[in-house]
């Protein structure tokens, strides 16, 4: 890690001896004038946990949107598992089928049910059988907690709930990434735990995550490394415990004490 | 703390004695009104009673109930649109009757009973005074108690219904039209359609056809290629407007211009249909945009986080939580194209209401009637619009329950 107070610039990358399977270099975004990513430089390992804490606009969603081309940056460069994300919608294509994501506001779609939700991609994507979608399904809803929840729609679920049923249509997939945009921020206090309980196995369980999140027990608990952005650049970057114990920025003890 | 016990409500505040207390002679004023606006009811259902039971002169709408129905269609082949009514009922009932057995599909049912009742009404009619349609509207009648008995019955015909629907409507089409050569399935060219065969056809066509049309529009408009989306706006923004009498003017002289035909090269049915269709389209597609906006946007990022590609995104999740938001949108359209049919008499199609407006009090008989005879005609055509358009109404309604199965 190589951190310059001087230098807004900070290297954000994996440490060396992994496979690296997301790499972004010299990332810039803008929505009209206003400049959301700045210089962004940064990696993933395989296996690795990588949580991205920041003050609300801070561009920690834009980020990760714009690793599924979800949003379309305008300068640098995104390889996500050796495709490079350019115009060509079969590379677009190709990326995000292996990475599965995760939203702040759940976004099942509530006109089909909770096994309609998880097995249309696989079939109509993957190309697989329904009968295989759906065992694949019912593995996922099981190791999310909600197998007997299968047949009602997404209206008649609870909020923790739902989100799981979030994380597993994204994990039926297969996907390579899972990428999370604030997955708790939209939930009442008391179904919290349920979902981050299951983001916890299955970071254990070797997933690759980016989890943008305001929850730094998670962060503290299973995170590989943090980082943390300000005004569309990275400030900071360090393993949970230089993070909470020792930060360098006078930015990130500012933030940090706000939220502790 | 003490309760206290329960008791009864104080006597006259429940009860329909008590509402009627509360609700309308509930002062010297609200007594006042009520009493006027009642006695003006009451006259208004007398004098109407009065006159439809004593005073109106049915017999021209009864003796003409052929013009009403087809106006100038071969007397000699009235059983094909009479057997391809049965068809249609039959295939209604087919799934009507599939859909009783799986437990479900309230809507075929309702639509069965309602127009199978008019349809046995009809029959019962033709038994008792019409000779020459007999024979035909009993075959009707077996076809559409066939049809639901077979659905019932026989769960396994649901594999080929939807074949059966693609070779029974074609059917319904050739019955109507003919095929050609001579005898009983001589062409009946369109010139002689009229009546409420040719409402039906008009509306039929006008709502079937606009849907995908509008749909198409919508989605044009929303498109990210300028020239697409310009474009539909272009056509939706000059088809509204406009008015409909317009179009179908337009639609009249500016077709055969336009193909470089004499008119007469062109069915005036064909002109109306261009314009009925384009119009209802225009319109349906401001229904169906109105529809994709009430879509979130996560719900298009989901679908593309999860790989779908674009037209899979536009089909099975925006478009059906869109659609499913404006089905009374979409169906007061429907209502309303059914009953703007009644404007093609401007292009010289003699339409259900039309006939009953010019030609019934034209004919001879009905010159013999003093004050003449539009309205009893008029109010005949209001019973039957109305029977039809709130079928529409209710079949919405339904749908709405429905499909709101599970959602918030």
């Amino acid at each position: 890690m190589t951190q310059t107070a001087q230098s807004p610039i900070v290297d954000a990358h994996a440490p060396e001896g992994g496979e690296k399977i997301i790499e972004i270099e010299g990332l810039n975004k803008w929505f009209g004038d206003f400049h959301v990513l700045k210089d962004i430089g940064m990696s993933v390992n395989r296996g690795e946990v990588v949580v991205v804490i920041g003050p609300s606009g801070s561009g920690k969603s834009t980020l990760i949107r714009c690793i599924n081309r979800l949003e379309e940056h305008q300068q640098g460069a995104i390889v996500v598992d050796g495709t490079r994300l350019t115009d060509d919608v079969r590379n677009i294509d190709l990326i995000r089928r292996e990475t599965g994501m995760v939203f702040q506001q759940f976004n099942l779609f509530p006109h089909l049910t909770v096994m309609e939700n998880i097995t249309l991609a696989p079939i109509r994507v993957r190309k697989w059988k329904k009968s295989k979608a759906e065992e694949r399904a019912m593995y996922f809803l099981e190791k999310v907690g909600i197998p007997e929840q299968a047949q009602k729609y997404p209206g008649q679920l609870s909020g923790g709930q739902q989100q799981r049923v979030a994380i597993a249509r994204a994990l039926t997939m297969e996907p390579k990434v899972m990428l999370f945009d604030e997955p708790t921020s939209a939930l009442d206090p008391e179904v919290i735990g349920e979902v981050l309980e299951v983001m916890v196995t299955l970071a254990k369980e070797g997933m690759t995550m980016v989890v943008v999140t305001h929850e730094m027990g998670f962060a503290r608990e299973v995170g590989d490394r943090v980082i943390f952005m300000d005004a569309g650049q990275i400030v900071e970057v360090g393993t949970p415990e230089h993070f909470f114990q020792n930060p360098q920025e006078e930015r990130t003890r500012s933030f940090l004490s706000k939220i502790l | 703390m003490q309760m206290i016990p329960s008791r009864p409500p104080p006597p006259g505040v429940t009860g329909a004695r008590a509402w009627v207390g509360r609700n309308l002679f509930y002062g010297p004023v609200n007594t006042a009104v009520s009493l006027l606006v009642g006695t003006l009811l009451v006259y208004t259902i007398v004098q109407l009673a009065g006159w439809i039971f004593t005073g109106a002169s049915w017999q021209p709408v009864w003796n003409n109930m052929k013009l009403l129905a087809v106006y100038r269609y071969p007397a000699d082949l009235l059983w094909r649109p009479i057997v391809a009514v049965g068809v249609l009922l039959m295939l209604i009932g087919l799934s009507a009757g599939l859909g009783k057995r799986a437990g479900r599909g309230i809507i075929a049912a309702g639509v069965y009973w309602w127009f199978s009742s008019f349809a046995f009404l009809l029959t019962i009619l033709a038994v008792a005074f019409w000779p020459s349609v007999r024979v035909p509207w009993l075959v009707t009648t077996v076809l559409a108690l066939a049809g639901f008995q077979a659905g019932y019955r026989l769960p396994r015909l649901v594999r080929v219904q939807t074949w059966l629907w693609a070779v029974g409507l074609p059917t319904v089409a050739i019955l109507v039209y003919g095929l050609g050569g001579h005898g009983p399935m001589e062409l009946v060219r369109t010139v002689e359609w009229g009546g409420f065969l040719l409402t039906v056809v008009l509306a039929g066509f006008g709502i079937v056809v606009s849907f995908p049309l509008g749909i198409a529009l919508a989605l044009g408009r929303r498109s990210d290629l300028p020239a697409i989306k310009y474009f539909c706006i272009a056509v939706i923004e000059l088809i509204r407007g406009a008015p409909l009498i317009t179009w179908l003017f337009i639609a009249s002289l500016m077709v055969p211009l336009l193909l470089n035909v004499s008119p007469d090269a062109i069915p005036a049915i064909s002109r109306a249909l261009v314009a009925v269709t384009l119009f209802s389209s225009a319109y349906m597609a401001e229904n169906v945009r109105g529809g994709l906006q009430s879509v979130p946007r996560g719900q298009g990022e989901a679908a593309r986080a999860l790989g779908l590609s674009g037209w899979q995104m536009t089909r099975l999740i925006v478009l059906p939580q869109a659609l499913r938001a404006v089905i009374p949108a979409i169906v007061g359209q429907a209502i309303g194209l059914f009953k703007d049919t009644s404007l093609v008499f401007i292009v010289g199609l003699f339409d259900f209401f039309e006939i009953g407006r010019r030609v019934i009090p034209s004919q001879p008989e009905s010159l013999l009637y003093p004050g003449g005879v539009l309205l009893e005609i008029s109010l005949f055509m209001a019973v039957i619009y109305w029977f039809f358009a709130y079928r529409m109404s209710i079949a919405s309604r339904q749908l709405e329950t429905e499909l709101g199965v599970g959602e918030r």
